[in-house]
């Protein structure tokens, strides 16, 4: 496992060519062929062709997304919806973003392949509300190839029709939840709905809806030409296909690295020119906050779904934040946890009373008034918000903590011996 | 019968004369009571006069001789009786009834209620055995402002509840 | 698994599962949350966002409960309130499971680390579901050591209700109901995470007439009653069943008082009629009965000052008795629309046997013969068991209101309307003058028409809005019609066309709580008890022999109703009235009433407070409200009504008992001593064979609109909360009515020339109101204005009618 041997970039291919993210630079390196590729065959092809690949979603929980796609009802008694879920808000989660900026594109033509597969005439984009350029480069690729004919009535004289709407966020964490972007993008308050019914049966406007990552539909296009065995070569027998993984933090070169799934830490690391400085590695998430942390134990984990789970992980969305040994554990997770506090939605008691409790007793510890059993208290709470939360951000907003405390205890507790120096009782009351 | 036997009972007697007696003056001379006996209640006030009994009727509640009668208030910023934002407007015990267990004081949330040693709960009128918040109010003390008037301690109910009595202390030596 | 079925194994019904609790089996229905199979199964899943009449939310978190599907665990303890059961699920509650029994005291405690130690001063504290079950299953001290989250407290969102938002669990209740079964969404979700609150718009209180019941539902402290704040504990109060006093629609209450007072009513349960819910009004309207001016003592005017003056009951009805008695015959009866059955009944027996007169009329408001004979000929008799319920109207296919502004006359009615309209089940039609309120919120069409066009509008249906006669000729469907129809000419013939050409079956929802009864108990001038007509040989001789009385002896002539008694009165035709509790300003000529109250030589008032009918009353004598008297109402499907004496030992005496003693006096025997014995009298009286009365056959005629400059047709309905004397002494009630605007189209304004003014002035040849004015989608030509609120004051001020031409001309001109 010495050398690196980079596969040759697929998702991010174009990323550094001139003016990569207009129409012209994507025409002349195979934009849109895989959608007339695509329009020649049945709906029902091509979810068998994404089903075969094996391509599962890059949002972070990996399901399969042909199956997904399956979901959807075969009639059109109701308009059927794809939503793309562009609202990329996890700390350290930097990969759609930067793939809509430098390829906006190569997202419009998985939609409509993926809309066609699904027979929706309305595709929506949810952009998070900050990234102002990025939707303004969105809205000017939907123009671009909605003169191109590929988009509007009766694409490339297809018969099929498509509307592509880039709808922005208002830069709330919690409307990355797929049902919670449904109700913000109708209009409401963006919390999460209760499940059943699920998004294919009743999502946006009640009518049969899916929710698709950014990464996960511009892989399709790929997907198409180079067919599920093509696909299939990169990645693992289970987790097949290339990823972007984003690497932040202290490495050399921070960015995004596309890599076959699968990769360890290990090669990404050298592909980002190694931890800044030369300072050794202390703790690092495979997949953004959310994901509980790994060590320096955990560097050749293989980081694909199976792999970050068997460790006691997750993928999520393979944002790699990397920390070397300046960083104290307790502070990293505090911080987080103020992100998680400051983002719950506040819907259900134990995200929201939880985080807000959690933050206080990282605060206090932090400033050096924790107490042991704090520690413990820390972990009893993080127990009755795991797996107890409405949705996922609540067992989100507890891994770093539970992990934190699993790997570098000790940090915790030495920031209580310093308080309890501080505070020992004298031995008689009144003697002071 | 024997010969001493009617002086026997005068020794008695002889012999109590020396003996400390254990017939009180009262009413001319008052029996100092144990520091915790359960006299007649008190409603007592924060130091600047406002009332401590937010008429939550918890001593009420306690009571097992159904003796305490209590209704709440809404305090205004114009008429204000007590900190924070209820009062107890209607507050009566009917010494009649009560059996001085002092489960009341016990369950009073703010020690508004509490007990003095007084005794003398005797009358010959039914009527005026139910004492009513006039009668149980603890008096003025200096310093003490009779409500309503605004909250002097503090901004908050908290203020009186948390450094009640150090508010108070700091206000008269700023007053000196 | 046992390999041989048991012997007493449980049989699944189809639409059925079976499923495991806590080690126990048992069949649920497809499609039941699992909270509720628990719950009927005796484990009780703590819970605090649920509740069985709104849609499940899953907030709170509080009924974890550890779930296997197929043999699986899931993951994740499930949330009891959302799930629904399903076949071969195995649960295990708190009671089995250590899991379950974790997570809900992990959420009971992250409750409570925001929720403030305010319980001694709490209005929930003692009844409290928080406090219960942090006493129950909560720890016994707090892990929690640092800073609370706080807010400003407590804020009016209406000059009803409170809101504390420190005590709040967002269990969402509040904005649930008020979304779903109100439909007046003004309460919502602000901010998020720990910041999250319930809250208004700026400017936009919570003006719902339902909003005392997200006080009742509210599981903590949070939404508190302006009315009833720091009043009383709940272990201080004694809480007695009753029913509501106000409309027809007869809802089960719960009274809690305390020495001699009620403090406060709440919504009872009844699913058959109120579910858990009643309005605003029946919730907070009832401190009338303590007002100054409730009459206590009977009062005799004295000839030399002409004044009022206490007597004693013996003189009071020695001297009434002796007046009345020489009126014999020349006596008319008003009794007004607030009566128990009881004490309509001694009305009704009173006139007859006391007075010998059919000269009854409980109508106190604008009425019709053609009314008097639908009432007699479909109304009476008719119970839940023949007749329209509110389970019926949930379950019509098809509902057409006409002349009937549900949300403002019978809100229970409203709510059941909207409940079937928002399952999709039921189309609900309107037939009136602008899409208001309750149209919306019925998910109602409006069918247009000038006000007193309503009956030609009904027999143009089937032309001009075929859909609405087919829905109605789906079996179930429903129309309900209001106390306006009496005042449009032929609309009781045309809808009794209606109901026979489509099957429809057809509901008269009166607005006050007594007429349905007083219709049964024969307060009117054609009927006596039980629907018989008093023409009718057979019917009266089945009454003569029921009350004991001689062959012959009742009068057999129909009477004179209420306008007929007034106008009698008022030319010296009727030399006595015995009045009960009429506000002549309700009447349809309100000067002429009170024409008629000075001309009579006698005037009788039975009322619980001083009145235009006491000024002019020769005796006075009290009688009781329904908080402190026993008896019945008949709500508008017939449905009797039984309520107990709330505040008992008053001295305050029910009409029945002061009318029974009034006829000894005369010579007379009621048998009314009680409601109970006035109910046993009644019920001796049993059904009747002998014939029913004929339905009305008066045509129906066009509307046409006022041909003159500055002329509309006046549109008119009361509002639910107005200036009605059963609202008065309750200002925090009185902050939630409607604003008192008069509406009409921007073409009419235009033509009328009011646009560019802000107030309009309605006026008749009997005087005027000024009053702002808004848009909406009235018909050209019509001006709506409230029947009865704050200075408009139709009937008084104007003596106009529904469909009466009236003068408009912009506020401040002539």
């Amino acid at each position: 496992m010495s050398t690196v041997d980079p596969v040759t970039p697929v998702l991010t291919k174009r990323w550094l060519s001139p003016r990569s993210w207009s129409i012209q630079t994507y025409e002349q390196l195979e934009g849109y062929t895989a959608l007339r590729k695509a329009l020649t065959a049945t709906p029902e092809q091509i979810v068998q062709v994404v089903k075969d690949s094996g391509l599962r979603g890059r949002g972070g929980a990996g399901f399969p997304s042909g199956l997904k796609w399956s979901f959807m009802p075969p009639n059109e008694d109701k308009p059927h919806y794809l939503v793309i879920n562009a609202d990329e808000g996890e700390p350290g989660t930097c990969k759609d973003i930067p793939l809509m900026m430098a390829d906006p594109h190569s997202l419009i033509e998985g939609c409509v392949i993926a809309s066609y597969a699904m027979r929706s005439h309305h595709c929506f984009i949810y952009v998070r509300g900050e990234v102002l350029h990025c939707i303004r480069r969105l809205n000017a690729a939907v123009k671009e190839a909605k003169a191109a004919g590929y988009l509007g009535e009766n694409i490339l004289g297809s018969g099929y029709d498509l509307e592509i709407t880039v709808h922005a966020g208002a830069g709330a964490y919690i409307c990355g939840e797929e049902t919670a972007l449904l109700d913000s993008l109708e209009g409401r308050r963006g919390q999460p709905r209760l499940k059943p019914p699920f998004p294919a049966a009743a999502g946006l406007y009640a009518a049969p809806t899916t929710v698709n990552n950014v990464e996960t539909i511009a892989s399709v296009p790929y997907i198409i030409n180079g067919g599920s065995d093509w696909f299939r070569r990169m990645g693992t027998e289970k987790s097949p296909g290339p990823k972007i993984y984003s690497i932040s933090g202290h490495v050399e070169r921070p960015g995004q690295y596309e890599a076959p799934l699968g990769t360890t830490l290990r090669q990404l690391l050298e592909m980002a020119g190694g931890m800044k400085d030369g300072i050794p590695l202390k703790f690092w998430t495979p997949g953004g906050s959310s994901t509980p942390m790994f060590t320096a134990e955990h560097l050749d984990v293989p980081l694909d779904f199976e792999g970050a789970a068997e460790a006691g992980s997750m993928l999520g969305t393979t944002a790699v934040q990397v920390f070397n040994e300046t960083v104290s554990v307790p502070w990293a997770v505090m911080k987080w946890t103020q992100f998680y506090k400051h983002e719950s939605c506040g819907k259900c008691t134990p995200c929201r009373e939880g985080t807000y409790w959690l933050v206080q007793i990282l605060e206090r510890m932090v400033d050096g008034n924790g107490t042991e059993e704090d520690i413990d208290t820390l972990l009893d709470v993080c127990d009755n918000v795991l797996g107890r939360s409405f949705c996922a951000l609540g067992d989100g907003a507890v891994s770093p903590i539970q992990s934190g405390i699993k790997y570098f205890r000790d940090e915790f507790l030495a920031l209580c011996q310093k308080n309890r120096e501080k505070n020992r009782k004298p031995a008689m009351a009144g003697a002071n | 019968m024997g010969f001493l036997d009617p002086v026997k009972g005068f020794g008695v007697t002889f012999g109590m004369m020396f003996k400390k007696v254990a017939t009180e003056k009262y009413p001319e001379v008052k029996k100092v009571t144990a520091p915790r006996y359960h006299g007649r209640h008190q409603l007592n006030r924060h130091p600047d006069g406002l009332e401590k009994c937010v008429g939550c009727e918890l001593c009420a509640w306690a009571c097992p001789a159904d003796a305490i009668f209590v209704e709440g208030g809404n305090n205004t910023d114009e008429e204000r009786y007590s900190p924070g934002e209820r009062y107890g407007a209607d507050y009566q015990i009917n010494y009649l009834r009560c059996i001085g267990c002092g489960l009341c004081i016990e369950a009073c949330p703010t020690r508004s209620l509490t007990m003095t040693n007084e005794y003398e709960l005797a009358n010959d009128n039914r009527q005026v055995l139910i004492f009513t918040k006039e009668d149980l109010l603890a008096p003025l003390l200096p310093g003490m402002e009779a409500p309503p008037h605004p909250m002097r301690l503090g901004e908050t109910e908290q203020d009186y509840y948390v450094n009640g009595p150090e508010l108070a202390k700091r206000a008269q030596e700023e007053a000196k | 698994m046992t390999v041989a079925p048991e012997k007493n194994e449980l049989v699944v019904p189809e639409g059925h599962v079976k499923l495991v609790i806590d080690g126990i089996e048992v069949v649920a229905p497809k499609g039941e949350l699992l909270i509720r199979t628990a719950e009927r199964m005796g484990i009780t899943i703590p819970r605090f966002c649920d509740h069985p009449l709104l849609d499940p939310a899953g907030a709170c978190r509080q009924c974890l409960v550890e779930v296997e599907m197929g043999g699986r665990p899931m993951p994740k303890p499930q949330a009891s309130c959302t799930i629904t059961v399903a076949d071969g699920m195995v649960v295990k509650t708190q009671v089995t499971s250590p899991v379950a029994d974790k997570a809900q005291q992990g959420v009971m405690e992250l409750l409570l680390i925001n929720h403030p130690l305010d319980c001694p001063i709490c209005d929930k504290g003692g009844e409290c579901p928080l406090q219960n079950q942090a006493l129950a299953h909560g720890r016994t001290d707090s892990r929690f050591v640092d800073r609370k989250r706080t807010f400003a407290k407590p804020i009016p969102i209406s000059t009803q209700v409170l809101l504390d938002r420190e005590r709040c669990v967002l269990c969402q209740r509040c904005t649930r109901f008020s979304a779903q079964i109100a439909g007046d969404p003004f309460i919502e979700l602000l901010e998020r995470g720990a910041q999250q609150q319930i809250g208004i718009a700026e400017e936009k209180p919570f003006q719902s007439y339902f909003s005392g019941n997200t006080i009742q539902i509210c599981p903590v402290g949070a939404l508190t009653s302006a009315a009833y704040r720091f009043r009383s504990r709940p272990f201080d109060l004694v809480s007695t069943p009753g029913v509501c006093e106000h409309c027809s629609s007869g809802c089960a209450e719960r009274t809690d008082w305390r020495r001699g007072k009620v403090m406060r009513k709440l919504a009872a349960n009844d699913p058959e009629v109120n579910e858990e819910w009643i309005c605003d009004k029946g919730r907070f309207a009832f401190r009338y009965t303590g007002a100054a001016d409730r009459v206590l003592r009977p009062m005799v005017r004295d000839k030399a000052t002409g004044e009022l003056k206490q007597a004693s009951w013996t003189e009071a009805l020695q001297v009434a008795a002796e007046a009345l008695t020489k009126a014999r015959g020349s006596a008319g009866v008003l009794t007004g629309g607030r009566l128990t059955l009881e004490d309509a009944y001694a009305y009704s027996k009173f006139a007859r046997v006391a007075l010998g007169t059919n000269d009854i009329d409980f109508r106190a408001r604008p009425h019709s013969r053609e009314e008097q004979e639908f009432l007699a000929s479909t109304v009476v008799g008719t119970t839940p068991e023949t007749g329209v319920t509110f389970t019926g109207i949930e379950a019509a296919p098809t509902v057409l209101c006409v002349a009937f502004e549900p949300e403002e006359e019978a809100p229970i009615v409203f709510l059941r309307l909207r409940k079937a309209a928002r399952k999709g089940r039921t189309k609900v039609f309107h037939i009136g003058q602008w899409t208001s309120p309750a149209v919306e919120k019925t998910f109602g069409t409006l069918l247009a028409t000038p006000p007193g066009g309503e009956a030609a509008a009904v027999d143009a249906l089937s032309s001009h809005a075929p859909d609405v006669t087919e829905g109605l000729g789906k079996p179930g469907s429903v129309i309900l019609v209001g106390e306006r129809a009496a005042q449009v000419p032929g609309l009781f013939s045309a809808l009794l066309r209606l109901s026979e050409q489509t099957g429809a079956r057809i509901a008269w929802i009166p607005r006050r709580a007594g007429e349905r009864g007083a219709v049964e108990v024969g307060a009117l001038p054609t009927l006596l008890p039980g629907g018989r007509l008093v023409a009718d040989a057979a019917a009266r001789a089945e009454v003569e022999q029921a009350w004991g009385l001689e062959p012959g002896s009742l009068p057999d002539v129909p009477g004179r109703d209420t306008n007929g008694i007034i106008e009698a009165a008022a030319n010296g035709e009727l030399r006595a009235l015995v009045v009960g509790g009429v506000d002549p300003y309700d009447l349809p000529d309100p000067q002429l009433a009170l024409k008629a109250l000075r001309t009579a030589d006698f005037v009788l008032s039975l009322e619980l407070r001083h009145s235009a009918v006491t000024e002019f009353a020769d005796v006075v004598l009290p009688i009781a409200p329904s908080v402190e008297k026993a008896g019945t109402f008949l709500n508008w499907e017939g449905r009797r009504r039984e309520f107990g004496t709330t505040l008992d030992g008053t001295g305050a005496l029910p009409d029945c008992r002061v009318l029974d003693t009034l006829a000894v006096e005369m010579d007379a025997d009621l048998f009314t001593q009680t409601p109970t014995a006035a109910a046993g009298d009644l019920a001796r009286l049993g059904t009747t064979s002998t014939a029913r009365a004929a339905a009305p056959t008066v045509e129906s005629r066009q509307q046409s609109l006022p041909q003159s400059d500055g002329q509309a047709l006046l549109a008119t309905w009361r509002q639910l909360l107005d200036n009605g004397s059963l609202q008065e002494e309750e200002p925090h009630l009185a902050g939630t009515a409607r604003r008192v605007v008069a509406r009409l189209s921007e073409h009419t304004a235009e033509v009328l020339g009011v646009d560019k003014a802000e107030t309009v002035r309605v006026s008749t040849d009997r005087g005027s109101v000024t009053v702002p004015f808004e848009y909406a989608d009235l018909p050209d030509g019509v001006v709506w204005l409230p029947g009865n609120s704050g200075d408009v004051r139709v009937r008084r001020e104007l003596g106009a009618l529904h469909g009466s031409p009236v003068n408009v001309h912009p506020g401040g001109t002539e």
